[in-house]
């Protein structure tokens, strides 16, 4: 299965780089949605192989979480969400995308740099996994810092997430079952309120674009 | 017995979703404050008996012992004298007609909410329950800041929950790698309690744990309001409503601090020395006291005063806790108690001011002493408190401090600390003189200047009378406490730093 999870974890670090290259806020949760569906392959195999040798079937709970939370529920979610609030398309961008592009890649060698110094990451699979997992993680971080509109900061904080789940999977073949669970519950709650919040603040301020909100200073 | 702390919060929780008459709403809200008190004080009995409480329950989830029960009833205080307030501050901004009376179910269930997502963090053995707790506290809250509805409260709101969640996402990266540290050394099941983590430190992978140490800082001191990532935290301390910034201040920073002690002291033991987790937390430490200096000598806002010195006194429990010495411990908890109890008494006193006076300006306040004559001269004396003067017990703290610094030969950090307290001092009673003896001219062109004068005089009066009783009866224990520890807390202090430095047995 490690073949596997090598070329699904490179898929999840593409897919965070074609996050990052995206203009539109409707290829945003597109993108996110390719990486949920990556993030849950992960899952389910890493599911399968524990039920194979232990009979424990709490990953492939967890997968069935992943598919109907954040491949359908959440992007349902902040289409609809987006369909409400923006009336017109706006530069969402601080850079151009190529810059914003070389910046992740250095991301990832910097990730690469840390991780190699854990001494108790031995072997070149754990490294790559770690570095391709962890690298989703920052990139995600990157992004959420690189957009304005309050979507995209939505979209950012999920595809952090998501780095930072397969990250856990990698390390120690997920969480105690109860964590996941109780992050997920956080998860959902995270985004239905930032959903209610995305709205209040178009009535607010006429515009999601979170320059707009810069009243509070000193 | 103890576990009615998780059970009383959810019966109040269902009792409150009901449709209920104000006054009823009220009393409800009080009753179950005093209830966890009550079980709060029934733990802390249990705690100075058995060193733990940990009753059985499916899972074990549930652990305290003397290093949360402190904080532990630091929250049920602040929460009891808050709901306390509360009563009089909702009548109030009823009658003043800036709160719809329909808004009082939803402003009751999300700060009974808070309470109970505060309480978790504080009684969970799991890290990783602790995480989902503090990640919790943020979402309960995050509809508080953002209560007003204006375009001010929506983006605090919008950067308290995106800094915070982004902030506790790292801290689920350091989460992950203590997971992998444990794995092989920990049975399944417990690889993130606490106890079992910190009684198995020395076998587990330092590698893994310094890497794990930084991003755990970065997560949870991001909650704790530790510069440079406390952005969030002046706007939403000074956007929410007043009770609702004193629980903020008060109670919730500690529960990140809490997060940060627990893990630095199973780092610590790991690596054999605080030196690591102390470079990193006496850093981040002095970069906020430093960075709150700055702001609280130029500051027009007295509540976003307030929150600034919130950043400054985390910053300086975090000094304490990065030196990791017994006496520099025990400074930590002993200045987190006391910044508590005077930060919720400042935050209380500055909701009445301000639905007195209905501005937030510093220049423009005026003639406080005589408009509110208990809440008037209690916040000047909490105003004097808070910038580290003696008798009250900060000054108590923040001298066994600078002591515990230089009792390690620390003379340049503290130096440096003491110049930083002394600019702290100064924008403080800076501030105190605007608000209580400014020149009458000044205050009379501030007002004039944009916003239309008000309808009718300032008549002098307490609006709150339930407030006024809060922040007296804090004011007293921050009096009592500068002077004199009773014995049980001290021996809970004492407790707890055995506990987090594994000294006899841990």
């Amino acid at each position: 299965m490690e073949p596997f999870s090598v070329v699904l974890s490179a898929l999840l670090l593409l897919s965070a780089f074609v996050l990052m290259a995206s203009k539109r806020i409707h290829s945003y949760i597109g993108a996110f949605r390719v990486q949920a569906v990556l993030v849950a392959l992960n899952t389910g195999l890493l599911g399968l192989t524990t039920v194979a040798a232990t009979g424990r079937v709490d990953l492939l709970v967890v997968c069935a979480a992943i598919l109907a939370l954040k491949v359908w529920y959440i992007p349902r979610v902040l289409h609809r969400t987006y369909r409400a609030v923006e009336y017109r398309v706006e530069k969402d961008f601080l850079f151009n995308i190529p810059t914003l592009v070389l910046l992740s890649l250095s991301l990832v060698v910097v990730v690469f740099v840390a991780v190699s110094r854990i001494g108790a990451v031995q072997d070149g699979t754990t490294l790559v996994l770690l570095v391709d997992s962890l690298s989703t993680a920052l990139v995600g971080l990157f992004f959420l810092i690189s957009r304005k509109k309050a979507i995209g900061q939505i979209v950012g904080l999920l595809a952090i997430e998501n780095g930072l789940f397969v990250t856990a999977l990698y390390a120690s073949n997920g969480m105690p079952f109860i964590v996941d669970i109780g992050v997920f519950i956080d998860l959902v709650s995270a985004v239905l309120i930032l959903g209610v919040l995305v709205f209040r603040i178009e009535s607010a301020f006429e515009t999601t674009d979170t320059d707009a909100m810069s009243d509070l200073k000193g | 017995m103890e576990l009615l702390l998780w059970l009383v919060p959810i019966v109040a929780l269902a009792v409150l979703a009901l449709p209920l008459p104000r006054r009823v709403r009220h009393a409800v809200s009080l009753a179950e404050t005093l209830a966890t008190a009550a079980v709060a004080t029934f733990a802390t009995w249990t705690v100075l008996t058995q060193g733990t409480a940990a009753p059985a329950m499916p899972g074990n989830l549930f652990y305290l012992d003397a290093v949360s029960v402190i904080l532990l009833d630091l929250v049920a205080l602040v929460g009891l004298l808050t709901s306390l307030y509360t009563i009089g501050y909702v009548e109030e901004e009823i009658r003043r007609g800036s709160l719809d009376p329909k808004k009082v179910r939803a402003l009751y269930l999300l700060i009974h909410g808070f309470l109970f997502t505060m309480v978790l963090t504080l009684t969970l053995r799991n890290l990783g329950g602790v995480w989902i707790a503090i990640e919790a506290t943020t979402l309960a809250s995050v509809f508080l800041v953002g209560f007003h509805n204006g375009k001010a409260a929506l983006e605090a709101a919008w950067k308290y929950i995106i800094l915070c969640s982004v902030g506790i996402t790292l801290a689920m990266i350091g989460i992950v790698f203590l997971n992998s540290a444990a794995q092989g050394v920990l049975a399944e099941g417990t690889s993130l309690d606490w106890t079992a983590l910190f009684a198995r430190a020395d076998s587990l992978d330092g590698s893994y744990l310094k890497f794990a140490f930084i991003f755990l800082l970065i997560g949870f001191g991001t909650k704790a309001g530790l510069a440079p990532m406390h952005n969030w935290l002046p706007d939403a301390h000074s956007q929410a409503p007043s009770p609702v910034s004193a629980l903020l201040s008060g109670v919730l920073l500690n529960a990140a601090m809490y997060a940060i002690l627990r893990t630095a002291a199973i780092v610590n033991r790991n690596l054999g020395s605080s030196l690591y987790t102390g470079r990193l937390l006496v850093g981040l430490g002095v970069l906020s006291v430093a960075t709150a200096a700055v702001f609280l000598l130029t500051q027009k806002d007295y509540k976003r005063l307030l929150a600034y010195s919130s950043i400054e006194h985390m910053g300086l429990a975090a000094i304490g806790i990065g030196l990791f010495t017994p006496l520099s411990l025990f400074a930590a908890f002993y200045h987190m108690i006391n910044h508590s109890l005077t930060k919720s008494l400042l935050f209380l006193s500055s909701g009445t001011v301000l639905q007195k006076t209905g501005t937030r300006e510093i220049g423009r306040v005026g003639g406080l002493l005589k408009l509110l004559p208990v809440t008037g001269p209690v916040f000047l004396l909490g105003l004097v408190a808070i910038g580290g003067t003696p008798p009250f017990s900060l000054f108590a703290s923040e001298l066994a401090l600078l002591t515990s610094v230089f009792q390690q030969k620390l003379y340049v950090l503290g130096a440096g600390i003491a110049l930083l307290l002394a600019l702290v001092f100064a924008g403080i009673i800076q501030a105190l003189f605007r608000v209580f003896y400014p020149r009458p001219a000044a205050v009379a062109a501030a007002r004039a200047g944009t916003a239309p004068a008000p309808a009718a005089p300032l008549v002098p009066g307490e609006p709150n009378r339930f407030g006024a009783v809060a922040v007296v009866v804090l004011l007293a224990l921050i009096l009592v406490t500068g002077v004199f520890l009773p014995s049980w807390l001290t021996k809970l202090i004492d407790a707890a730093q055995t506990i987090l430095t594994g000294q006899g047995g841990g």
